[in-house]
Formats: structure tokens, sequence, C-alpha cells
């Protein structure tokens, strides 16, 4: 029972913050879905890929998302995503969100020990 | 010895045996229901079927030949279920199926515009009595002859049935569950 509401509580976080890391992947360069993939798995984000890829699609209409078609040295062309000025901006505002949740729990961890 | 089945998925085209494709299209058909973006569910449907290619074309590099029912499973278990839950290890068991059918599935009585030759009386009654329309139909035609009754059921029917006219119509025709799949089955033809 305990290790099922553990599991839950984490998956729930991973959830939580899984397309502000989409964001910031793509912020950092353009990527298609199996890069993003191999690197969200390699930071334990995603547990099954399926999770992904309605995400990428309301990210893309929500005009946060771009994509291009780009030649691949095997098999068809490979769908590109990268990422718009306005998904910048909404990056850059979940970055100070971000910061400030990480501070406003280090503060309560820090006031619990004292 | 197996059959195999040619698929083109992802833009390209792969052989795969025929146990593998039947459950890789109900997982695909799973995937689909549960997606729930509407209209955006082609595009997911889309980058989904991508990454199958892909990871269909890396197991057959390593000297594969033919998909199989193994490599579909690894790949249903990788991929798992839109809400990122594990995909059902068996997700045709018979439990599951009844389950869900009789939680989505109402079964009324139209008449049907597909498969008429007056008022597609016989046809929406075999459909929901789940017996043939052949049946059905020459049953009426013999009640014709013995006192007029089997006329005037016919009218009363004509008269209280609604026409099928929709896909959702349709499919409480049909007394199947109201699915984003079967609703596309039964739009396409009119």
């Amino acid at each position: 029972m305990n290790d099922i509401n553990t599991d839950n509580i984490k998956s729930q976080m991973r959830k939580g913050v899984l397309e502000y890391c989409i964001l910031s992947i793509l912020n950092n360069n353009d990527a298609y879905a199996s890069s993003l993939i191999a690197e969200l798995k390699d930071a334990s984000m995603i547990v099954v890929e399926g999770t992904l890829y309605p995400l990428l699609t309301r990210q893309k209409n929500q005009g946060l998302l771009s994509y291009r078609w780009e030649e691949s040295p095997q098999g068809p062309p490979r769908k590109y995503y990268s990422i718009t000025e306005k998904g910048k901006e909404l990056l850059s505002e979940m970055d100070s969100a971000w910061n400030d949740v990480v501070d406003t729990i280090a503060q309560i961890r820090n006031n619990k020990k004292q | 010895m197996k059959k195999v089945v040619n698929v083109g998925i992802g833009g390209r085209s792969f052989v795969i045996d025929e146990d593998a494709y039947q459950k890789l299209d109900k997982y695909l058909e799973r995937f689909r229901e549960r997606t729930r973006m509407g209209v955006q569910t082609g595009d997911v449907m889309e980058d989904l079927e991508q990454r199958i290619a892909e990871l269909f074309s890396e197991s057959i590099r390593t000297g594969q030949e033919v998909v199989n029912l193994t490599l579909v499973n690894k790949i249903i278990a990788q991929l798992g279920m839109p809400d990122g839950e594990a995909a059902e290890d068996d997700f045709s068991s018979s439990k599951k199926e009844t389950t869900y059918n009789s939680g989505y599935a109402v079964k009324r009585l139209y008449r049907d515009p597909d498969n008429k030759s007056l008022g597609g009386v016989c046809s929406g009654l075999a459909l929901y009595l789940n017996v043939d329309t052949t049946l059905v139909r020459v049953l009426f035609f013999i009640s014709l002859f013995m006192g007029g009754i089997g006329f005037w059921a016919y009218i009363i029917f004509w008269i209280v049935a609604p026409l099928a006219t929709t896909a959702t119509q349709k499919c409480e025709m049909r007394g199947i569950p109201v699915t984003a799949e079967n609703l596309r089955k039964y739009s396409i033809y009119k």
C-alpha cells in the first residue's frame, strides 16, 4: 500500500514537469521524437513512451512547438521538432516558476531541520 | 510455418506474422481510444506509427526478417498507453471485453439505411435480434399472405423506429460501443 502511494506521487511529480522538460530540451537543440524519448528516458522522466506523443501534439497545436521534415540517412524523412518564440516565452516563465518552487521547498526543508 | 501479412506503417513496409499483426492492430486501436484528443488524435497516431516503424527497422537490421509476436510485445511494453499506464498484457481477455461492452454499448431498434430494400425495417430488426436479414424478410413476406398482419406490423415499425442516420445511431443499432474507432467505421459509408 505504502509502495503504491510513493510510486504514484513520484509519477505525478514527473508528469507535472514533463511539458517543461520537453520545452527545455528543445530549447537546447531541435530534436526528433526518438531522440527526445532517449533523453527523457535517460533522465527517468518517462516510463512508457506513449505519454509523450499526445503532449507533443498538444504543444504543437498550442503554438509552442513547430516541426519540419528532414531527410535521414536511413529510412523515410524524420519529423524534427523545434521550439517557437511563443514556446520560449512560456519556457522563461516556467524557468522562474521552477526556481520559485525549488527555493520554497529548500526553505521548508531547512526550517524543519533547525 | 506461419501466415504473414504485409503492412505499411510510418511510411515503411514490413512483413509481420499474422498473430503479431492482430496484437499490434488491437494495441493501436486501444491507444487511439484512450488518446481522447478529438481531431488531433490523427497527429498523435502518426507520430506513434513512425516510432513503431523505427523500432521495427532497428530490430530487423539485426538479422530478423519478419516481425514476430515477441518483438511486437516488447514494443508495446516500451510504448505503453497515452496516460502513462502500461498496456494490459492481453487486452483481448474476455473479462475486459465484457465489462467494457456492458458499460458503453446500448442497443436500440432503428431502421437501417445501409441495407434496405424498402424502409430498412427488416434489416434494422435483424440487427436488433441478431438474426439474418434475409430470414426476417422471408418471414415478413410470408406473413403478407396470412391475414395481412405482417403488412400492418411493417407499417407500424416503419413509423415507430427512427432511421439510423448518424454514426452514433448506427453503433447503437448494432449494439456496439460508441467509440472513436467504431464511429469512424460507420461514418465512411452512407
